[in-house]
């Protein structure tokens, strides 16, 4: 069961898997959790440790002074077979293993540099410097330079590439100027032709239409003389007929006919003018 | 040794291990030689893995270690000193920026704890050997009256000074150089192992005594030590970036 409890400055947005502070590792009640026992367990040993290692320089001591009298007494007592035999040396030797024992009180020069270490040290140094000569140094350098001649190649190629693109992109652009010059010209021309072609149209109807309408004015006029001729006779017909009623007489037709048709033209002819004719 | 009613061990014990190989010959064997071979067989491994074939694009691990070192010691050590033409002493330098680092670091490492070059001997024979080499580059690059030239007669100096200048430049270059180099390395190495000692010889004692006392001195011991991480590596940074530039010196006497 999680803990229902957020840790301090935990918000409500804390999830309930998440755990921070000690407050979240304790049960509910009151029971520290076993994980947060072994971290806690942890944490001490973690802290022992760096307190051991931390320390340790002061038993860092290569040798100590106790242990190189103990060492001196016990090679003088082999050498003479007993810790007796050694008190009753000569006063003389007795003396000399009293300087052996003073100098485990004395410090070497420590400015004094060592033979062995100076062999060993130098070996290892050139041992080493041998080593990167050879393979270390140049094995990193090449993989160094190698990555960094990737990188350039990686570059070149992402520029060349650039490069076509821009190019392909320039062809598309000059193409699609053509194509919108193409369509203008082609716009243009269908706008020249259906200009033409309403001019055209335009001419003939008004063609047409003054055909049609000199048509029918010839019609008109052609009626218009029929009907003038036949109105010519049918009123000369009722004059002659009205005026043989009038005066009782029978005339002689062409005279009369003569006088109708003078008359008519002379009527006609006021009636041209009368209308504008 | 007591101070301060402290047992302190005597200071060569600090410092002079016991053989426990060849006792007696000059091919002792005891801790410190043993350091010198794990700084060794470590820089060896570091970049044995590093320049493996087929590494990856991103470096990471001791691949990235290694290349950043190499990388840094280029661009912050030779081409600062020495120039492009100094990328052929670049196996050199790094392995003595590695050799040093990697025998100072032991100070701080648990079971160790002990730095190689508080010894005299690996700092005086790698101050030896660069002393060597920049006078054979100076005598290779400018002749040997060129380089004696140049090296004891600083162009640009009054004539009148070189009655001061030519002795001072005679022992700096020619005498104090090497001893300068190594005993700067070996002084920081010694006061640093000298600081951890106390503070854990403090802290053990008082823990000892008060408990509550060492809650001084331990998290000095702590802090102390974080430091001469620090000092590791400035002073293997310092003896690398000196000989590049006694290297450059000697082959542009211009600058």
């Amino acid at each position: 069961m999680e803990p229902t409890m957020a840790p301090f400055g935990a918000g409500p947005g804390v999830r309930p898997g998440v755990r921070s502070g000690v407050i979240s590792g304790v049960r509910p009640g009151g029971r520290p959790r076993p994980r947060a026992v072994l971290r806690l367990c942890a944490a001490l040993g973690l802290l022992a440790a760096v307190a051991v290692a931390g320390a340790a320089p002061a038993w860092a001591a290569g040798e100590t002074i106790g242990g190189c009298v103990l060492e001196t007494v016990a090679d003088a007592k082999k050498e003479h077979g007993s810790l007796d035999a050694v008190k009753a040396l000569p006063a003389d030797e007795l003396s000399a293993l009293e300087t052996d024992l003073e100098g485990c009180l004395e410090s070497p020069n420590p400015i004094l540099p060592a033979l062995d270490e100076i062999i060993w040290g130098g070996l290892a140094f050139v041992i080493l410097f041998a080593f990167m000569w050879w393979k270390g140094f140049p094995a990193v350098k090449r993989a160094m330079d190698a990555r960094s001649e990737k990188i350039r190649a990686d570059l070149d190629a992402a520029d060349t590439a650039k490069a076509d693109a821009m190019r392909t992109k320039s062809e598309y652009e000059a193409q699609l100027a053509d194509a919108k010059t193409a369509a203008s010209a082609i716009i243009d021309e269908a706008r020249a032709q259906a200009d033409q072609l309403r001019q055209d149209l335009q001419a003939r109807a008004e063609a047409d239409i003054a055909e049609q309408r000199a048509r029918a004015a010839a019609d008109i006029e052609s009626s218009r003389r029929q009907a003038v001729d036949d109105l010519r006779t049918e009123v000369a017909a009722i004059a002659v007929g009205a005026a043989e009623r009038v005066v009782g007489a029978s005339l002689d037709a062409d005279v009369h006919r003569s006088l109708i048709d003078g008359y008519i033209d002379e009527v006609a002819g006021a009636g041209s003018n009368g209308n504008g004719g | 040794m007591s101070v301060l009613a402290l047992e302190y061990p005597p200071i060569n014990h600090l410092f002079d291990w016991p053989a426990f190989l060849f006792d007696g010959t000059a091919l002792a064997v005891n801790k410190t030689v043993l350091i010198y071979v794990a700084a060794t067989v470590a820089t060896m491994l570091l970049f044995g893995l590093a320049g493996r074939p087929r590494q990856s694009l991103v470096p990471s691990g001791v691949q990235h270690v290694a290349e950043s070192s190499v990388n840094f010691i280029e661009e912050s050590v030779v081409m600062q000193t020495i120039g492009p033409d100094g990328r052929k002493f670049m196996p050199f330098l790094t392995s003595l920026f590695f050799f040093i680092l990697f025998s100072n670091i032991t100070e701080v490492i648990p079971g160790l704890q002990f730095p190689a070059n508080s010894r005299m001997a690996v700092p005086m024979l790698l101050a030896l050997l660069v002393w060597v080499i920049y006078n054979v580059v100076g005598v290779r690059s400018q002749g040997l009256l060129g380089y004696l030239k140049n090296s004891l007669f600083p162009p640009g100096v009054p004539k009148a000074l070189y009655v001061l200048v030519t002795p001072i430049e005679l022992v700096s270059t020619f005498v104090v150089r090497p001893f300068s180099l190594a005993i700067r390395l070996w002084a920081n190495m010694v006061a640093g192992h000298l600081l951890l000692v106390t503070f854990a010889v403090l802290s053990a004692a008082l823990w000892g005594a008060t408990y509550v006392g060492a809650a001084l001195t331990f998290p000095m011991l702590i802090a102390m030590t974080g430091f001469e991480i620090l000092v590791s590596v400035l002073q293997a940074f310092i003896f690398t970036i000196l000989t590049a530039v006694y290297i450059g010196g000697s082959m542009h006497p211009e600058h």
